[in-house]
Formats: C-alpha cells, sequence, structure tokens
C-alpha cells in the first residue's frame, strides 16, 4: 500500500493557483525533500496532506485513507511553520499533553531526550529561545509516533549545531521505518538528508529522483584545472563531459558523472593536471533554472 | 484525551497573572470593601446586603473569569498555531470546544467559592446548606452563555481585538446584570435593556436562590434561551474559523 498519495491535486486561492495538478506517490518508509523555492506550493501541500486545507480538485490519501481520517487515527504528525506554543506551560507539560491526545505515543523520557529537552524539562515556554522553541516542536511532532512525519521548513530558526542535531533526531526517527516528508529551500538539506527530493515550482512538480539524479539533470557537477598552454582538444569526448569551457588557461567541464570525467581526464589523456576543483557550486544556479523552467 | 487538554487549559490560565487578579483578587476585594459599608442592612425582603453583594460578587467573579478564561487564550491560539497543532492531533474539533468550554467552567470555581469563603469569615453569612448548593449549582451552571460568549467572540476575532472587545462585553454585562450597583438604581429605559440581557437574569436567579424563594422562571428560561443562541453561534463561528476549504 502506498504511503501518500497525490492524484492530480489543485488549490486555488481565488485567482492564485497554489498547487497545480499535482500527482505524486511516496512509498512508505521513506524519507523525502519537498524542495522549491518561496511560495512554490511546499507548505500549501503540507497543509492539504493534514487535512488542514482540502484541495479544490483531484484526491490526496495517506495509507488509503483521507487526511482527515489518517489524522484521527493519529497517523499524522507534524512541524508546521507557525506553531506557538502556549507560553505558560513548560516543556514537560507542553509534550505530555500533546502526547495524550494520541493512542499510541513513545515514552515521554523517550521524546523529550530525542528531541534534546530533558535539561530544560521543567522550563516555560515563554522563556525559550527560538532554536529551543523549535526542538519543543519537533518533539510535539514525534510525540504520538505517527507513522507519517511532515516538516514544513523545519530548520528555519535554528544555527549550525542545532540543524546538524535537528537533522540526527530527524534520521533517528525515520529509521523506525515511518515516512518523512520535509520541505525545504535548502538543496544542501534536500541532498544530504532524504532519499529521493521532489522539486516542485509554481505548485507544479519540475523534477522528482534521488538527489544524485536531480543534480545530474540539472546540469550536474563542475571539473576543472588549470590547462595551461596545452591543447583543449578532446575533452569534451571524455565520460559524462556536457560541455567545456576555457578561459584564459583555465578548463571547466560541466559533466553528469564526475567521476567517470576524472578517471577519464588521468587516464585518458597525457595532459598535466593542476589546480583540480570538483564542485558542486552551480547547483543553486542549477536548481534556479529547474524551478524557472517548469 | 479530552480531559488530558481541559487539564492543561485550565493550568495555563490558573498561571496567568491577569486571571488571578481580575478573576479570583476583584470579586472578594469589592465584596470586602462593600460588605463593609453596606453590609448590615438588609434589601425589602429582609436578606441581609452581606448576602446580596456576596451574591453579586460571585456572580460578577464568575462572569469575568468564564470570559476571561476563553475569548483571549482561543484568539490568540487561532493566531499563533497552536490550535492547528491541536488540530492536527486525533483530539475531534468538537472536543476542543468542549474541552475549553470545561475548562472555562472550572476556572470559575474559585471566584465563587472564594466569594462564599470569604462571606462566611468575615461577614458572618449564614445559609442552610441546600441553600449553599442551590446557589453555588445555579451560579455555576448559569456561566454556559458566557463562556460561550467568550468562544464566540474568541472564534470571530483577531487576538489584539478579542481584548478589548471581552472587556467592553464583560463590564456592559456586568453593569446590565445588576451586580456592581443594585438594578433598583436602573431607569426605566436602562431597566428595559438590562433586562435582555443574560446576566441580569443569571444574577436574578443567583439573588432569589439566596432569598429563600427559588428562581424565577422567566429567569431561567431567559438564561438557557441565551445558552442556546450563544452557544450555536460559537459552534458556527469556530468552525468557520477552523475549517477551511
Amino acid at each position: 500500500m502506498n504511503g501518500i498519495v497525490f492524484d492530480h491535486v489543485s488549490k486555488h486561492y481565488g485567482d492564485v493557483l497554489a498547487v497545480d495538478d499535482l500527482s505524486l506517490t511516496i512509498e512508505p518508509g521513506t524519507t523525502v525533500a519537498l524542495l522549491g523555492p518561496n511560495g512554490a506550493g511546499k507548505s500549501t501541500s503540507i497543509n492539504l496532506l493534514l487535512g488542514l486545507l482540502k484541495p479544490s480538485r483531484g484526491t490526496i490519501t495517506v495509507h488509503g485513507r483521507a487526511p482527515a481520517q489518517a489524522v484521527a487515527a493519529g497517523e499524522m504528525g507534524a512541524m508546521l511553520q507557525d506553531g506557538a506554543l502556549i507560553p505558560e506551560l513548560t516543556v514537560k507539560e507542553t509534550v505530555d499533553l500533546v502526547r495524550g491526545l494520541y493512542p499510541r505515543p513513545l515514552a515521554l523520557d523517550d521524546i523529550l531526550a530525542m528531541a534534546d529537552l530533558t535539561a530544560i524539562a521543567g522550563r516555560r515556554a515563554s522563556r525559550l529561545s527560538g532554536g529551543q522553541a523549535q526542538r519543543v516542536r519537533f518533539a510535539l511532532a514525534v510525540a504520538g509516533a505517527p507513522r507519517v512525519l511532515l516538516l514544513d521548513e523545519p530548520t528555519a530558526a535554528m544555527d549550525v549545531e542545532s540543524r546538524l542535531r535537528f537533522w540526527a533526531a530527524m534520521h533517528d526517527y525515520a529509521a523506525g521505518g515511518r515516512t518523512v516528508l520535509f520541505a525545504t529551500h535548502y538543496l544542501e538539506e534536500a541532498d544530504e538528508h532524504s532519499d529521493r527530493v521532489i522539486v516542485i515550482a509554481r505548485g507544479r512538480l519540475a523534477a522528482d529522483g534521488t538527489a544524485d539524479q536531480i543534480k545530474a539533470d540539472a546540469g550536474g557537477q563542475t571539473v576543472s584545472f588549470s590547462l595551461g598552454a596545452q591543447p583543449a582538444a578532446g575533452l569534451d569526448r571524455l565520460p559524462g563531459v556536457t560541455a567545456v569551457e576555457i578561459t584564459d588557461g583555465a578548463a571547466v567541464l560541466h559533466t553528469t558523472d564526475a567521476d567517470a570525467t576524472l578517471a577519464g581526464l588521468y587516464r585518458g589523456t597525457t595532459l598535466d593536471v593542476r589546480d583540480l576543483r570538483l564542485s558542486s557550486a552551480d547547483l543553486e544556479a542549477a536548481f534556479l533554472r529547474l524551478t524557472r523552467e517548469s | 484525551m479530552l480531559l488530558t487538554f481541559a487539564r492543561a487549559e485550565a493550568l495555563r490560565t490558573l498561571r496567568n497573572r491577569r486571571y488571578l487578579i481580575f478573576v479570583v483578587a476583584f470579586p472578594v476585594l469589592l465584596y470586602l470593601i462593600n460588605a463593609n459599608i453596606y453590609g448590615s442592612r438588609s434589601d425589602g425582603s429582609g436578606v441581609g446586603y452581606n448576602v446580596v453583594l456576596m451574591v453579586s460578587m460571585a456572580a460578577y467573579g464568575a462572569l469575568a473569569a468564564s470570559m476571561m478564561s476563553s475569548a483571549v487564550p482561543l484568539a490568540t491560539e487561532r493566531q499563533t498555531g497552536w490550535l492547528r497543532q491541536i488540530q492536527i492531533t486525533p483530539l475531534p474539533s468538537w472536543a476542543v470546544v468542549a474541552a475549553k468550554l470545561g475548562s472555562s467552567m472550572a476556572l470559575v470555581l474559585p471566584s465563587l467559592l472564594l466569594v462564599g469563603l470569604v462571606a462566611i469569615v468575615q461577614q458572618g453569612v449564614s445559609l442552610p446548606p441546600e441553600r449553599w448548593a442551590e446557589l453555588l449549582v445555579a451560579l455555576w451552571l448559569g456561566v454556559v452563555p458566557f463562556v460561550a460568549l467568550g468562544l464566540a467572540l474568541g472564534s470571530a476575532l483577531s487576538a489584539e481585538a478579542a481584548q478589548p472587545a471581552t472587556m467592553i462585553c464583560m463590564f456592559a454585562l456586568t453593569i446590565a446584570g445588576g451586580m456592581w450597583f443594585p438594578p433598583e438604581l436602573f431607569g426605566s429605559g436602562m431597566k428595559a435593556v438590562a433586562e435582555l440581557t443574560p446576566s441580569y437574569h443569571y444574577a436574578s436567579i443567583g439573588w432569589s436562590l439566596a432569598g429563600g424563594h427559588g428562581p424565577a422562571m422567566p429567569d431561567v428560561l431567559v438564561v438557557l434561551a441565551w445558552a442556546v443562541v450563544l452557544g450555536g453561534a460559537a459552534a458556527v463561528l469556530y468552525r468557520r474559523a477552523t475549517v477551511r476549504v
């Protein structure tokens, strides 16, 4: 049975089409990134999936049920973008409250430990920093041990260290065979933390595959080195190469398979390769291209 | 799970300083001041003003508690996203409303009990046990229209607007109910308006019970009618505020 199915789903607010005929299927147990620029329809898709919004057309199912039924069965947990806490309640009280609303929740201590909240369990929500509040919201999302976890730009308010810990916690949770769908506009996050990346732009599916496939489709990586006065002939025939740029003795090879290109460069040519650099630096640009085109 | 939620709702309000001042301290203080000035007199039917004022201040405290614990918290939760966090749990939305009604009603009890206690201790008020029981139950159950009004305001208004709106409704209902000034002081125009409000009849039920005669049927009917009307309004407005299409 499929985990999450969007079947020709559209959603418009007045004249604005936020989600445009979106169809996709997510297998249970996978971690999927929903990647797209702001306004692409990520939050709308997540709210549709939670039954907080109703599609204008099409149907959505979660484990074969309508979103509202999946929510009622305690199958869904989510970290939404604007999720304030109750200022007068402590971290522990807040987590325990939400936990108590699910039929088969995780143990309170386990949740607090997973979200790194044990040390501040007795603190009231009004006295938490932004990053701490964000951790509490993660704890609330997983408290009920939902089979489907939805995270809408979960690391938005976090510093670098909090992000690392957050993703580690997310992977722990996902490892139990659960389905995780997270929205982000950071390509690196999608790349590092998902099994599959779904790129959406203007409410439509722009690309769908593993991070590597997306990168390759989007123009892939570049291999650059200084060529000096050596001849450039033959570089465009190296494996994986899609384009060659030579400027002032510097060569930039665009490739869909950097490993093969490098092997070809060293084994198949006699060039003296210096200052070699391998980069995905133009991924952002490629991503922008991907989302602009669609 | 409804109880878990209602308990957390009540706990947060008990920790709110504004609730404690307006709802718990104010009615007791006002009672102490007024009862010490007028307490020894009695009304036309021979009921001591210390009893009449006890009912007035308990009713005022209950009215304030029921509205303050419902309107602004709900409006704030809608605005900040907490309500959505609850909406995506298995707790059905009728249970969210029921829990809010329940916790608001529970939060009415401290002011009812405290004013009564102060009346006994400081003013030596003494009533037969069954009359205490009737009074407590009537003043407690009679707050349903005010909780419903609070939930309706909290569903319809932003947090910024709900705050003054609640205050205005609360003071208007308190004054119309004759809880701060005896209704005998009302002019005929004012009295006609006051008689339309649920608070006027709510307080009347209390005074009738304290005076040893049962509540007048019209008072009970008016309070019940307002409970139905405002409860329906709250349900419709809450639905409109939370179910998006």
